[in-house]
């Protein structure tokens, strides 16, 4: 049971590139990539999780003394932030990308964007 | 020193800085760009002084204060301050290059610009798995941002392919990095290493998750769609960044990651490298658009390199010496060239031909397309040679042979194109007049021949760039301003004077070749005092012939040999291209001499097993299973020069077509290297068997086919030129078949041939030159009567046919008469017959040389036709004294090389006493054999005179006027298809196999990358899933290996 | 259909791959050195409480100044893409709906809240859960919930960039000191590290998170009103 999350963090990668690689319509696709990268942050937090251990804050709940053995693994958490922070900013860019090629050629649908090719 | 910390730190604050700006003030914000971008670029210089001067040990930039593995560090060595050297300078002269466009979309892009540089100098520097992924996905973000300087409307489409296919990356990355980390307890890529036994045992999968996606960033093929349309489409600036840059870097990052991943996983990158090497390569032949072409090409070279990073472990400490010449001239020449691709108004690559107006510019492309394809001196040259060596020793064959084909491919639609610039019509826009865009482009070939000194420094042999031919040639370049009459001279003091210099070091047989080469040359460039003007281009590109071959003469080793053989082959090449029909002839020249070239330098690199310095003697102590593959790779190398037949498709066109004084430069001169190195070749390793086969045995008989088909179609040809080319081919295979037989006087013989086909090749070309030029035609049915008009080329035509066909009086007879000595020593009996058979064969078309263009009737249009002019004639009257003195007294240069066979071949000497020579089976007197001759001809000549006092002429075109007119009228001339029943009887031997064979090898070719370069939809999420196929198919077969 | 199928099946392929790692994955029993480092060293070391934060502002700083570089990126490319082409043609307006009163009086009352809310989360950040991110984000959605009550209202580009760029400047100043004054670059004990677990704590930690939380909400913001800009169709 301990995998559970990681296990639901791939499936959702799986559906998410399902999804991104099967619909032709560019919002969808960005949608389905955001589902991806959620499931991607999954996996990651799932990694540094241990059974029975808390979050790495100090207070007085933990104190410095016994943090090495109350805390979870802190980098996961941290990479995770990076990797969120990331995610946001290539959604961005993609919506902002969809937005012009729906300005130019009136249509989302991906495989009409094929001048380039060979 | 300045932290290299600030490399980081000053872009960022930069593109930060860029924000406060007021959008209006672009010239402010261009140049902070431009200051931070110089700051960079700088700062990675000053410590790549200092590392390579020793000045400063490799330095561990540490972040937080904290030791690795706990803080994210950094490593700038040798190697990373040369990449972020490279990426910098790249980012500024892009950046200059792209004034206009960052100007129009202010300074937003001008800050994504600071921050792809930045990254990229990032992904080479740091030492930390996870800061690499951030990176990665910095110059992803600024990838998107950067595609839209271009003004291509289809770059938005590829942008948003290029997000979709990095998404997938990252995905696969993150998975990866996390599981790494998990597995190794670090996130550190030097810890990761120490713990690589554990990582690669329980994380496998999770290396081959990082493993694959930073292979994906390298976009190589074929899952790499997407990468292909941004090349196409963005500005080439980027391009250049993307190829150049952006390459480089992912290139460190994989060279990180197999320091975790060991010699398990090199070969998978290895593979997946010559994999991309040869398949990019052979999808690029099918593209018509440059800059399309140009990223086919950039996934091969990268592939390349990621198989030179595969091959590390056996590469040893000239990893970075191989990995860094390869990389520096892909970057540079390909930067270069989508720079220069900026300047070309039209898509298409016939539109290149906008460049030939600048001779500047053109240098430049051809300075990028040969450090692209690792010609001398550049880089790619030394690197590909150790290279070549290390995997040959090696025993990696497989790859050897991919790598060779992959790297012939490359140069055939690389030299293609360039034919186009020279060749196809300018009916484009010229180019653009922007100065500072030209600037840029001048310093990448101001670099790229910076780089090719230093590599020439660094490698083990003498720098190609000290050797004094070379410079020779070079300095031609500067000298182009110059009136073509006066760098002839200098041309002709040139050869003459190093003549004279290298004199006393001559061994006989090296004697013989620099005479013709050297002395002989200088005889031919007499001819081109005739050309007016300044002759753009003529000089360096023969200079760099002579070079080649005044370099080949007398080098000592295996290097200095290849190298001299590529030079000449270059530098012939832009001759030949000079002919005004050449274009098609001279690419099927530079493919076929290119491919003898590789198999020369694979024979070469099997022999020297692993050693880069191999003196050419030592390929006498090459042991048994592998000499005589070695000899056969050479073998073969050297007859696709001589044009041995199966090899010899490019011959005529190359020689017919190429300009008046230059068809007898390399049909005089140039052929003679091939024979040069066969007689090296059989001098060190003599007879080898393979299989039971006698190779000597097997030369003979291609010798003898070369003799007998090369005559015959000659004979049947109608162009004057033509049939000469194809004579060369026929004489050839006397000398390959003199050399084979492998006994004093078959060599001798050989040797004659070298001077008497130097002597009338040469002779011939130019007089059927000069009347081409004057009539304005080369086929011969178009003239006919010239003797009264042309009297001098007459004589000379009349003499070297004399002296060509072997007939008594002149030195062609001295040749024949050695060679039947020679070949009834010899044992094989039926290639002999196949050589008797030729020599008829060889009269029927000298026959026509002087019967249909000096003998019958005038044509109207030629009643006013001159002599052909001076500076033609005067060379052809000192050949037909050279040929006289030489028909009465061969010994002169003979004897002395006689004398230096015996060393090899002591059995068979002649004896030379007075003026008559004796052999075993009898003498020969030259000058009474002229004496008596004479005799006879004059009394016939009298004699005809005498009986045809009242011939009756006949009209040509009988038919034609005296009732239909035919549809070609030409065939109903007596002289066109002159030996029609030979033909009828003979013309199967003389079918074009072998032009069939290779045409239908290079159709194969095209059809396959056209058919196969049809996975490349256009459709972003096929490319994706191309990708998704790449990771499992690599999973796949790793799993299976 | 048969593109289906195949994507199918090479995710079938890449799932085989996952369950592989799911399968060797054996879960730590105890933090592995890097993170026992981290549990140890932190509140000695750099003063926070919030080891999370600590990593990443301090110890992986570099990867958090790239994090911020990727939202300036996207920040100024959706402005570039945006952009592109639009400059010559003017909006087209059109007539909205009026937001509705709820929505604007809500807004009235939660924007301050909202803002001050970011705030505290940025500079608690090495205290408490949250930090500059997070409060860039919360300081983000009040813009937003602007945005939505007053759909034409058009915000000063040039504050927002101001902003943007000034926190990232100080940021990389701020990493540069660590550099000159302490152990390198992003080093924190720039300043005194303080009381262990109170505001004024841990160095630099909470001025770089201030930083960082004004830019993030300058750049979410910049990025949402260059899209809500381009609802000119």
């Amino acid at each position: 049971m301990d995998l559970i999350a990681m296990a639901t963090g791939f499936l959702l990668i799986l559906i998410g590139l399902f999804g991104a690689l099967t619909n032709r319509n560019i919002l969808r696709m960005i949608v389905a990539f955001a589902v991806a990268n959620t499931g991607v942050n999954l996996v990651l937090v799932s990694v540094g999780y241990m059974t029975g251990r808390t979050a790495p804050i100090l207070d007085s709940a933990v104190p410095v003394a016994e943090a090495t053995a109350r805390v979870i693994d802190p980098v996961p958490q941290a990479l995770v932030l990076t990797a969120i922070v990331i995610g946001v900013g290539v959604t961005a860019l993609m919506l902002a990308y969809a937005y012009r090629l729906f300005k130019t050629r009136g249509t989302l649908d991906i495989s009409r964007y094929t001048d380039l090719k060979w | 020193m300045v932290s290299p910390i600030f490399i980081i730190a000053g872009s960022l604050g930069g593109a930060f800085l860029l924000g406060l700006l007021r959008d209006p003030w672009r010239g402010a914000s261009y140049v902070i760009s431009l200051l931070v971008l110089t700051f960079t670029t700088w700062l990675a210089g000053s410590w790549l002084w200092a590392l390579s001067s020793g000045a400063v040990t490799p330095v561990e930039i540490l972040t937080a204060g904290t030791q690795p593995p706990f803080a994210v560090n950094l490593r700038l060595g040798i190697a990373e301050a040369a990449m972020v050297l490279l990426i910098n300078l790249t980012g500024l002269l892009s950046a200059l290059y792209l004034k206009d466009t960052l100007f129009k979309q202010g300074r937003r892009a001008m800050a994504v610009l600071l921050i792809f540089s930045m990254a990229l100098s990032g992904i080479v520097m740091t030492r930390d798995l996870f800061n690499l992924f951030v990176f990665f996905e910095l110059t992803v973000i600024s990838t998107g941002g950067l595609i839209l300087l271009s003004r291509d409307p289809r770059a938005l489409a590829a942008g948003f392919k290029y997000l979709v296919a990095s998404q997938v990356v990252s995905i696969l990355m993150l998975v990866g990095i996390i599981f790494a980390y998990h597995a190794t307890g670090s996130l550190n890529l030097d810890d990761m290493a120490a713990a690589s036994a554990a990582l690669l045992r329980g994380g496998a999968l999770a290396f081959f998750l990082v493993f694959i996606a930073v292979v994906a960033e390298l976009k190589v093929f074929p899952a790499n769609g997407w990468a292909l349309d941004i090349y196409e489409s963005a500005h080439p600036a980027f391009s250049a960044l993307v190829s150049a840059a952006a390459g480089s870097a992912s290139l460190v990052a994989i060279d990180k990651l197999l320091q975790i991943g060991g010699p398990a996983w090199m070969d998978v990158a290895s593979i997946i490298g010559i994999v991309s090497f040869v398949g990019a390569n052979l999808f690029a032949l099918a593209q018509r658009v440059d800059r399309r072409l140009l990223g086919y090409s950039s996934v091969a070279q990268i592939g390349l390199i990621l198989f030179v990073v595969g091959q590390q472990d056996i590469l040893g400490e000239r990893y970075l010496f191989v990995a860094g010449g390869v990389l520096l001239a892909h970057a540079v020449g390909k930067a270069g060239l989508f720079w220069l691709s900026g300047l070309v108004a039209g898509r298409d690559l016939t539109a290149w031909s906008a460049l030939r107006g600048n001779p500047l510019l053109l240098f430049a492309f051809a300075s990028f397309l040969a450090l692209l394809i690792g010609l001398p001196p550049f880089p790619g040259f030394y690197a590909k040679w150790e290279l070549v060596h290390a995997i040959a020793a090696h025993d990696h064959l497989l790859e050897l042979a991919l790598l060779l084909f992959g790297a012939l491919v490359e140069a055939g639609y690389l030299y293609r194109w360039f034919g186009y610039a020279i060749k196809r019509e300018i009916d484009h826009e010229p180019i653009a007049p922007s100065l500072y865009k030209r600037a840029v482009v001048c310093v990448a070939v101001l670099a790229g021949w910076l780089l090719a000194y230093v590599w020439g420094e660094l490698s083990p042999h003498d720098n190609l760039l000290h050797a004094v031919p070379v410079l020779f040639a070079l300095a031609f370049l500067a000298l182009e301003w110059l009136p073509a009459r006066v760098k002839n001279a200098l041309a002709i003091a040139g050869l003459l004077g190093w003549f004279a210099f290298s004199y006393p070091a001559y061994d006989p047989l090296q004697l013989i070749f620099a005479l013709i080469v050297l002395a002989g040359g200088a005889l031919i460039l007499l001819a081109s005092f005739h050309s007016d003007g300044r002759r753009l281009g003529f000089y360096p590109s023969a200079m760099l012939m002579y070079a080649g071959l005044a370099m080949l003469i007398v080098a000592e080793d295996s290097f200095n040999f290849f190298a001299a053989w590529e030079s000449l082959t270059i530098g012939s090449y832009f001759l030949i291209l000079r002919g005004r029909q050449s274009e098609p002839h001279a690419l099927s020249y530079l493919v076929f001499s290119l491919g003898g070239a590789f198999l020369i330098l694979a024979g070469f690199a099997l022999a020297a097993q692993g050693n880069v310095q191999f003196l050419l003697v030592s390929l006498a102590e090459v042991a048994e299973p592998l000499a005589p593959w070695v000899f056969a790779l050479l073998a073969v190398g050297f007859m696709t020069k001589t044009a041995a037949i199966g090899l010899h498709i490019w011959l005529p066109g190359a020689h017919a077509e190429a300009e008046t004084d230059v068809s007898p430069m390399v049909s005089g001169i140039l052929l003679k290297a091939g024979l040069f190195g066969l007689f090296m070749l059989l001098m060190t390793m003599g007879r080898q068997e393979l299989y039971g086969v006698d190779l000597a045995h097997v030369m003979m008989w291609i010798g003898a086919l070369s003799a007998l088909l090369g005559n015959l179609m000659a004979a049947f040809q109608e162009d004057a030129k033509r049939l000469l080319a194809y004579s060369s081919i026929g004489q050839m295979g006397y000398a390959l078949f003199g050399l084979a037989m492998m006994n004093h006087l078959g060599w001798l013989m050989a040797l004659m041939f070298v001077i008497n086909h130097y002597i009338y090749k040469s002779m011939l070309f130019l007089s059927v030159g000069g009347v081409a030029k004057r009539t304005g035609t080369r086929a011969m049915y178009q003239m006919g009567g010239l003797i009264t008009l042309m009297p001098l080329s007459f004589i000379a035509v009349l003499i070297g046919i004399i002296a060509m066909s072997g007939v008594p009086p002149l030195s062609g007879f001295g040749g024949r008469w050695i060679f039947y000595n020679a070949i009834m020593t010899s044992e094989y009996r039926l290639p002999m017959i196949l050589i008797f058979v030729s020599g008829p064969i060889a009269f029927l078309y000298l026959f026509r040389l002087i019967h249909s263009i000096f003998l019958g009737q005038l044509k109207d249009e030629h009643r006013r036709v001159k002599e052909a002019p001076f500076w033609l004639v005067l060379p052809q009257m000192i050949y037909v004294v050279c040929l006289l003195v030489f028909a009465l007294a061969p010994g002169l240069a003979l004897r002395r090389v006689d004398a230096y066979i015996s060393n090899f071949l002591p059995q068979g000497a002649l004896s030379w006493e007075g003026l008559t020579i004796t052999s075993e089976f009898g003498y020969w007197s030259p000058v009474s054999i002229m004496l008596i001759v004479g005799v006879i001809f004059v009394v016939i000549f009298a004699w005809l005179l005498f009986v045809n006092r009242r011939a009756q002429k006949v009209k040509q075109f009988n038919i034609v006027f005296a009732a239909e007119r035919p549809y070609r009228p030409e065939t109903t001339h007596y002289a066109w298809n002159f030996y029609a029943p030979y033909k009828k009887a003979l013309g199967f031997l003389a079918w074009p196999v072998f032009e069939r064979f290779w045409a239908a090898v290079t159709d194969l070719l095209h059809t396959l990358a056209e058919l196969l370069r049809r996975i490349y939809t256009g459709n972003g999420q096929v490319y994706a899933i191309h990708l998704l196929a790449f990771v499992v198919v690599v999973y796949l077969l790793k799993e299976g290996l | 259909m048969i593109k289906r199928f195949a994507v199918i099946l090479l995710l079938l392929g890449i799932g085989a791959i996952f369950t592989g790692l799911m399968v060797n994955y054996v879960p730590d029993k105890a933090l592995n050195v890097t993170a026992r480092y981290y549990a140890e060293q932190t509140a000695p070391d750099l003063g926070a409480a919030n080891i999370v934060t600590a990593i990443i502002v301090t110890y992986r700083g570099l990867d958090t100044l790239g994090e911020v570089t990727v939202l300036f990126l996207t920040a100024a490319i959706v402005g570039l893409v945006l952009a592109r082409g639009s400059s010559d043609e003017a909006p087209a307006r059109r007539d909205l709906p009026p937001p509705g009163e709820l929505l604007l009086t809500g807004t009235r009352l939660l924007l301050p809240l909202i803002l001050l809310f970011g705030a505290y989360v940025f500079t608690h950040g090495h205290l408490t859960p949250g930090g500059g991110f997070q409060g860039g984000a919360i300081i983000a959605s009040g813009m937003l919930l602007m945005l939505l009550s007053h759909p034409l209202r058009r915000f000063g580009h040039r504050l927002i960039a101001i902003v943007e760029s000034i926190a990232g400047l100080a940021f990389v100043g701020i990493g540069v000191l660590g550099i000159a004054l302490a152990g390198g670059f992003l080093d924190n004990r720039i300043l005194p590290l303080g009381t262990f677990g109170e505001l004024f704590s841990a160095g630099a930690i909470p001025i770089i998170y201030t930083f960082v939380g004004l830019k993030v909400g300058a750049e979410f913001s910049s990025m949402l009103v260059n899209l809500s800009e381009t609802e000119d169709l």
